[in-house]
């Protein structure tokens, strides 16, 4: 299984008449953003990501500044309707949003839009300076409904916008977010266009090369090679590259070879698993359930109920309210064969906390295991 | 015994007709609705001397010493673009990075997959047998997909 987590889809907000023939998105009425002509060529970059070995693709809408859910209306949703249906592709929706000085206030990451947000799989921050950068890595990488758990540092930039301190790094990693390179960067290749203008990547193709190698180089000192994603960011269909390829070039920044391999699976794959807990509360995947084993008897008088409520609470779909709360009790059922060692970590974590009664230490735990 | 060693890369080139970008129009072979592939004009000679230019640039002369006295084409062909490609083991990932780097060849623009890393030439026989039965059932499939519209 091969990821590629970075498909850019632009679609243009500016007055003036695209020449990819897409309508203006004033507000979000569904106007039709892809005609006929967008939609055969994406169905034929993906027919060659799919020649290649790519099985799970996500395609990437890209945001500048702020984001505000009356403005930028999800097309991907839109998009993917009118695709060629693929069995045996997973198709994933991400949302990147670009950070700078303008941003620091706030660029509507909040509560408020968490329905908005709800519509995407993965969101991501492109951080372009040190203080933006320190917002991402600290504040949004926590578990939450808005938890951007990509972050993506532009790496074609001239001047490495900002120097990258290894203990903010540290802590994004440690809970779960990871950091992305695109390999669109080594080939001199074109990037999206929204972040052309915004300015976080190079249009010269022979001095992002170079700035890239740098920097990307850099990055994988600092992260050590842990919580990296390789990622393509490709917009022209000549730059794209199988993916063992791409993990090859991954070595050659100073990653080794099973890291730069890890990078291309396992990596993404906890990602989006990951990213689905944006979901639930607080990280935890499954819900309790409690067995009882032969020959109990209930204890004639219950418990307070405090302890089990809370946890019936929160989980995402409360079962059967009546849960005793046993402390003793360490049998669960073993999930489907299906769920991730993940769960099953986390499982005992809620067992564990139904003691503790610390939701702390189930997130300590659940990143541990990552 | 200290043997030399070697590592053979089984390459497909997948030819871009133009410079089409993600959002425009013109299709590519596999999505295109005739079955024949586009026809690059390389050959063995083109393609060793457009990897000896990728070595040079991106690793330089040191990078092109590693490498030069291994580096043999042995196998092209027009019709599937499919090459064989052989180079001493210690050097092999200097080789598959260049190949990866690079581009095109003069005006044809090309993306290189490698399919297939051996140590021997028999298994990389055998798997570009594999890689063209796939293919050829690719087109084939394609071919009847598109039979079906119009019948």
């Amino acid at each position: 299984m091969f990821y590629d987590l970075n498909i850019p889809i632009t679609t243009t907000i500016s007055n003036s008449g695209s020449k990819k023939g897409k309508g203006k998105q004033p507000q979000a009425t569904s106007s039709p953003h892809f005609t006929a002509a967008p939609l055969s060529a994406i169905d034929a970059h993906l027919d060659l990501l799919i020649h290649l070995g790519y099985t799970v693709i996500c395609f990437n809408q890209t945001v500048n500044k702020k984001i505000d859910p009356k403005i930028h209306v999800n097309v991907l949703n839109e998009m993917l309707d009118k695709l060629k249906p693929r069995p045996g592709i997973l198709f994933l929706k991400r949302l990147s949003i670009i950070l700078d000085e303008d941003s620091e206030k706030g660029f509507g990451l909040i509560n408020a839009n968490t329905s908005y947000f709800n519509s995407y799989d993965i969101l991501s921050l492109v951080p372009t300076n040190q203080a933006t950068f320190a917002l991402a890595c600290l504040t949004h990488t926590l578990p939450s409904p808005l938890t951007t758990h990509v972050i993506s540092i532009p790496l074609t930039l001239p001047r490495f916008p900002f120097y990258l301190k290894h203990t903010l790094i540290r802590t994004a990693i440690k809970n779960g977010a990871v950091f992305e390179i695109n390999y669109v960067g080594a080939l001199g290749g074109e990037s999206d266009s929204v972040l052309l203008e915004a300015g976080a990547a190079e249009t010269n193709g022979g001095n992002a090369k170079r700035n890239w190698w740098a920097a990307a180089r850099e990055l994988v000192r600092v992260t050590k090679g842990k919580g990296l994603i390789v990622s393509g960011g490709v917009v022209a269909q000549t730059d794209m590259r199988a993916p063992r390829d791409v993990a090859n070039l991954i070595t050659l920044l100073g990653l080794s070879q099973d890291a730069a391999h890890a990078a291309c699976t396992s990596v993404p794959k906890s990602l989006i698993l990951r990213a689905q807990t944006r979901k639930t509360y607080r990280a935890v995947f499954s819900e309790p359930v409690l067995v009882i084993p032969e020959g109990y008897s209930a204890p004639t008088q219950l418990p307070p109920p405090a302890v089990s409520d809370t946890f019936t609470a929160s989980a995402p779909i409360p079962s059967a309210s009546s849960h005793e709360a046993v402390p003793g009790q360490k049998k669960r059922p073993l999930e489907d064969d299906a769920v991730e060692s993940n769960h099953k970590q986390n499982t005992s974590a809620t067992a564990s906390a139904q003691i503790n009664q610390s939701g702390d230490k189930k997130k300590k735990r659940k990143k541990n295991k990552d | 015994m200290v043997r030399f060693k070697n590592r053979w890369f089984l390459v497909e080139f997948i030819p871009i007709p133009s410079d089409t970008k993600i959002l425009s129009t013109p299709p590519i072979p596999l999505s295109r609705s005739s079955t024949e592939p586009i026809q690059l004009n390389l050959d063995g000679k083109a393609i060793y001397s457009a990897l000896k230019q990728s070595v040079l640039s991106n690793y330089g002369d040191v990078g092109w010493g590693a490498v030069g006295l291994s580096l043999s084409v042995k196998y092209f062909s027009p019709t599937t673009n499919v090459c064989i490609i052989r180079v001493g083991r210690d050097q092999h990932k200097i080789v598959w990075g260049a190949l990866t780097l690079l581009n095109g060849i003069e005006s044809a623009k090309f993306i290189p997959n490698v399919v297939h890393v051996s140590g021997t030439m028999k298994h990389v026989q055998l798997a570009a047998i594999a890689h063209n039965r796939t293919v050829i059932a690719r087109y084939r499939a394609m071919a009847d997909a598109f039979g079906k519209i119009f019948s």
